[in-house]
């Protein structure tokens, strides 16, 4: 039931919020925020849960919600970083502002507990409708086209997804008889060489649209550096990674002999992405592109954990989906701060901001030398996972893995140095509030906590990605 | 059972248009009263179908196999009550001037119910005429030029279809000796070229009333000139009786041929979805906009007619519904916005989101249902739309689709980018008028659409009850 809760708090919120005054409504937003952070709380000390009811009987379609160790910590990730968004955003927006926000957590918790193809659709085309309304809405002068370019990109990809789900359930019924888009009992789906390529592209290319992965990034410079920085850090916190838990929740079991079938390629592409990114954020000079250019890099690397096949591989894609959500989701917000605060984004007109800011420059620098993988905080757990899977596969791509890594610790020092440190040119700023201290200081724990105790996630994770990998040992032929 | 009592949502209408034509007689000029009788009747032709409906009667054949009653063409009692109903509503107060304005909806409804339980050739002609009179006076209601262009070139286009129409079913009478569908299909086996011509003829016929790519040069004329409420009936109530028309005639009279009209069915419904959509996404009146997408959910339409699937004629009977809703919502706004007066650009709708918020999230609403987004009822008949069409192995279709909604989303987006336009003009919302009719039509289009993208199993099982065509596969 919780699990229904967890979906029912940020919808009802977010009608509430619609409904009280404008002055309100961030407090309104706000409190529902924390009320979903102590349902997942419950879900957390209940352990796995599991909704199964008929929703359209007619088609076999089920309101089948379930969470599990893949879904159980981003749907927590969900809540952590909504909340943050929302301490984050400006008072003075109106409140159709924290209307979205709220309606966006909805989807994103949706996506994350569906396990029915078609209510995990259904959660995922939602998902799109906030976040365009938010960039039409309430971002800079690029944001309308950016929000054009978010929603056609993510449509191509998803309506052809659509195409793939109902293909996938047609071609259950050819051996079993009735209709189902369970995820769990469309494993065994039989596909023709004629028909697997078109049906795993169109699932991919979703996937690869939302994450999203090199070559497909097209929405992302714009929407990620227009968009007010509490809607980017869930975009890049959040929303991201539903697309790799669409890799790890739907391809693996369904497509896993096309996934063996096109391993080197899948390899390559995130690879490219790995390096692409990296490299385009070194030489960025706003700050939020730097950072966005980042999360892509850190894509590509969640992707080649997923797509290296390895039990070590997948586990640490799927700690570095928390682990990322939580420190680039923070980086966003402090990037926020920092624009508040001096009125641009550009790396060369800022500088020396620590002088008068040291507690905003001490949380930049732990959330950035979080986003280059230091030793003791959670990047680094999930990188090492990832490349331990690679190495396992083919040892080229851990050292492409690596080599990024030292990319990784150039391009955040760069952005740390030229934003906080060097000589100061704008006019003097004021500090972080206590308040400010207080949510950000929160979050930077959380991060810490990951780091020191990664098993509290991995030991959940492991059992649920045990049975995924079984999966690919069985299906896949021979095993890695 | 008699006729008189499966018929009744047929009398019902029937004699709530004679009560309004004497209430036309007896009231004053400019009287709300024939439209209050309009309304009664259509809530009480909707009280009789549902009544029939829970009898679960088995279907019948009247009138020497004229006529045939049954789920199917109860389900297109509901859609048309509802698109008469709302259109009397629409009507309330920019069309008062007219008096006759509700006995010609309803005249018309009662074409497109007759259209639902035709079963033979005769009856089918009777409705598609039934249907097109009181609109041909209808499109020209607006005493103004646009008005009668749309009028004039509505029934000039309009009759020479009709004749198409007749042509062709005279030469499918010639070729089978019969007139009733089901005695069709002893014939077709004969393969003869009076028949095929006969049924192209026909095709033509209903394709131009159903606004099929090459047949749709009428609509955006028409649909731009005429009146907002009239538009809305021509969107929603004559898409619906000449699909169900459509699907009837195949079903029953041509379903051991489907090889003779499945495949230009198929080629035409892609190219209309295409071509609709593109059209569409150029348009900056909004009439002309839903004009063209209106086009486009043709094409849809044909899909689940093209297949020949019992699962596409499911679909098709389902996608009327939340499209219909769509249409009724959307009209709605715009006649709060022309209050009848002029012809609303999407140039009128900047603004409306800061000035008119509710107005505004409600035209969302109906927006995200045309272009399918889950939560709304669109997504769920484009949902079983792609059912049919992957089940009858034609991906072809189920592509087509997608790029049509697609293209028909970025018609949509345009007017709601306009809402959040902060520069907005100071024409726009000038006209701004809401009575408490439009905000009935409002409040059942926002509660079914979004009702049908939550929870549409009750439709879904009715559909299913609906179009039972056991004989299909």
């Amino acid at each position: 039931m919780v699990l229904v809760w967890l979906l029912a708090i940020p919808l009802i919120g977010g009608f509430v919020v619609l409904f009280s005054g404008d002055r309100a409504a961030k407090g309104v937003a706000v409190g529902f925020g924390l009320i979903e952070i102590i349902a997942f709380v419950v879900l957390l000390a209940h352990g796995p849960a599991n909704i199964n009811v008929p929703w359209i009987p007619e088609w076999g379609v089920r309101f089948h919600l379930g969470a599990d160790g893949l879904s159980l910590f981003l749907i927590g990730l969900t809540a952590v970083m909504t909340v943050m968004a929302l301490f984050a955003s400006s008072k003075t927006y109106r409140r159709s502002y924290f209307f979205w926000i709220l309606f966006l957590e909805f989807g994103m918790a949706g996506v994350f507990e569906s396990l029915d193809l078609m209510l995990f659709y259904v959660f995922w085309e939602v998902i799109l409708i906030p976040i365009f309304f938010l960039l039409t809405g309430y971002s800079g002068s690029r944001g309308r086209p950016a929000a054009m370019k978010w929603l056609i990109m993510n449509l191509v990809g998803s309506l052809f997804m659509l195409i793939g789900i109902v293909a996938v359930a047609v071609l259950h019924t050819q051996p079993f008889g009735a209709l189902t888009f369970e995820i769990g009992q469309l494993t065994h789906v039989p596909m023709s060489a004629a028909v697997a390529p078109w049906v795993f592209a169109s699932f991919f290319l979703a996937f690869a649209i939302k994450a999203p992965l090199w070559p497909f990034h097209g929405w992302m410079p714009d929407a990620y550096s227009d968009a007010p920085a509490p809607v980017t850090s869930l975009l890049a916190g959040v929303m991201s990674k539903a697309g790799i838990y669409g890799f790890l929740r739907i391809m693996l079991p369904i497509f896993m002999p096309q996934m063996r079938q096109y391993q080197t390629g899948l390899l390559i592409f995130a690879a490219i992405g790995l390096l692409y990114g990296a490299f385009m954020a070194l030489r960025q000079k706003d700050m939020k592109m730097a950072s966005a250019y980042a999360s892509l890099s850190h894509m590509g690397m969640m992707a080649l954990g997923v797509f290296s096949l390895t039990e070590a591989g997948i586990l640490g894609a799927t700690f570095l989906m928390v682990a990322h959500g939580l420190i680039i989701g923070g980086l966003f917000v402090v990037l926020g701060f920092a624009e508040e605060r001096t009125k641009t984004r550009e790396i060369g007109a800022m500088g020396g901001l620590n002088d008068d800011a040291p507690r905003l420059a001490a949380y930049f620098l732990f959330f950035a030398l979080a986003a280059l993988g230091l030793p003791g905080l959670p990047g680094f757990v999930g990188e090492y996972l990832i490349i331990q899977g690679l190495v396992a596969h083919d040892v080229v791509f851990a050292v492409i893995a690596g080599i990024v890594l030292i990319v990784a610790a150039w391009y955040m020092i760069r952005l740390f140095q030229g934003v906080m440190q060097s000589v100061r040119k704008g006019p003097r700023i004021l500090d972080l509030t206590a308040m400010q201290v207080g949510y950000i200081g929160t979050l930077a724990l959380l991060v810490l906590l990951l780091g020191v105790w990664p098993a509290g996630i991995t030991s959940h994770a492991a059992p649920t990605l045990y049975h995924a990998v079984h999966l690919l040992a069985t299906k896949g032929g021979a095993s890695s | 059972m008699s006729a008189t009592s499966t018929m009744l949502p047929e009398y019902v209408i029937l004699g709530t248009l004679l009560i309004a034509m004497l209430g036309i007689m007896v009231s004053r000029a400019h009287s709300t009263l024939p439209s209050w009788i309009g309304l009664l009747g259509t809530i009480g032709g909707l009280w009789a179908t549902a009544d029939l409906w829970s009898r679960h009667l088995k279907p019948v054949l009247l009138f020497n196999q004229s006529l045939s009653v049954d789920n199917y063409s109860l389900f297109v009692d509901f859609l048309v009550m509802i698109a008469a109903g709302s259109t009397i509503l629409l009507g309330w107060q920019g069309e008062r001037e007219h008096d006759e304005f509700p006995v010609l909806v309803l005249l018309s409804a009662l074409g497109m119910m007759t259209l639902g339980m035709s079963a033979n050739l005769i009856t089918l002609f009777l409705g598609v005429e039934i249907l097109s009179l009181p609109l041909y006076i209808l499109a020209a209601s607006h005493r103004d030029p646009l008005g009668g262009e749309a009028g004039l070139k509505y029934f000039l286009l309009g009759a020479f279809s009709s004749g198409i129409l007749l042509f062709g079913l005279a030469l499918i009478y010639g070729a089978t000796g019969s007139m009733t569908f089901t005695d069709f299909a002893a014939a077709v086996s004969s393969n003869s070229p009076i028949l095929a011509a006969g049924l192209m003829l026909a095709l033509v016929g209903i394709l131009f009333k159903l606004a099929i790519v090459p047949f749709h040069m009428w609509v955006p004329d028409v649909y731009e000139g005429s009146p907002d409420a009239v538009t809305s009936f021509m969107a929603f109530g004559t898409k619906v009786g000449a699909a169900v028309i459509l699907l009837r005639f195949l079903a029953y009279g041509f379903y051991l041929s489907p090889d003779a009209w499945g495949p230009l069915l198929g080629y035409l419904a892609l190219l209309t979805m295409i071509v609709g959509n593109l059209v569409a996404l150029t348009q900056t009146n909004l009439k002309r906009l839903f004009g063209y997408s209106g086009i486009g959910h043709a094409g849809f339409l044909l899909i689940g007619v093209a297949v020949h699937t019992v699962v596409g004629a499911r679909a098709m009977l389902f996608y009327l519904l939340p499209y219909g809703l769509a249409v009724i919502g959307a009209f709605a706004i715009i006649t709060m916005i022309s209050n009848g007066e002029k012809n609303v650009t999407i140039h009128d709708l900047e603004g409306l989101a800061h000035k008119k918020p509710w107005a505004a999230a409600l035209f969302i609403v109906f927006m995200l249902s045309f272009a399918g987004i889950p939560l709304t009822g669109g997504f769920i008949g484009k949902f079983y739309l792609l059912q049919a069409a992957l089940f009858a192995h034609q991906p072809g279709l189920a592509v087509g689709l997608v790029v049509g909604t697609f293209l028909g989303l970025g018609a949509y987006l345009r007017p709601l980018q306009a809402m959040f336009r902060r520069e907005s003009n100071e024409q726009a919302l000038a006209g701004w008028n809401v009575n408490w009719a439009q905000i009935v039509v409002l409040v059942v289009a926002v509660v079914g659409t979004i009702g049908l993208g939550v929870y549409p199993t009750p439709v879904v099982h009715m559909v299913n009850q609906s179009a039972n065509f056991f004989w299909l596969h």
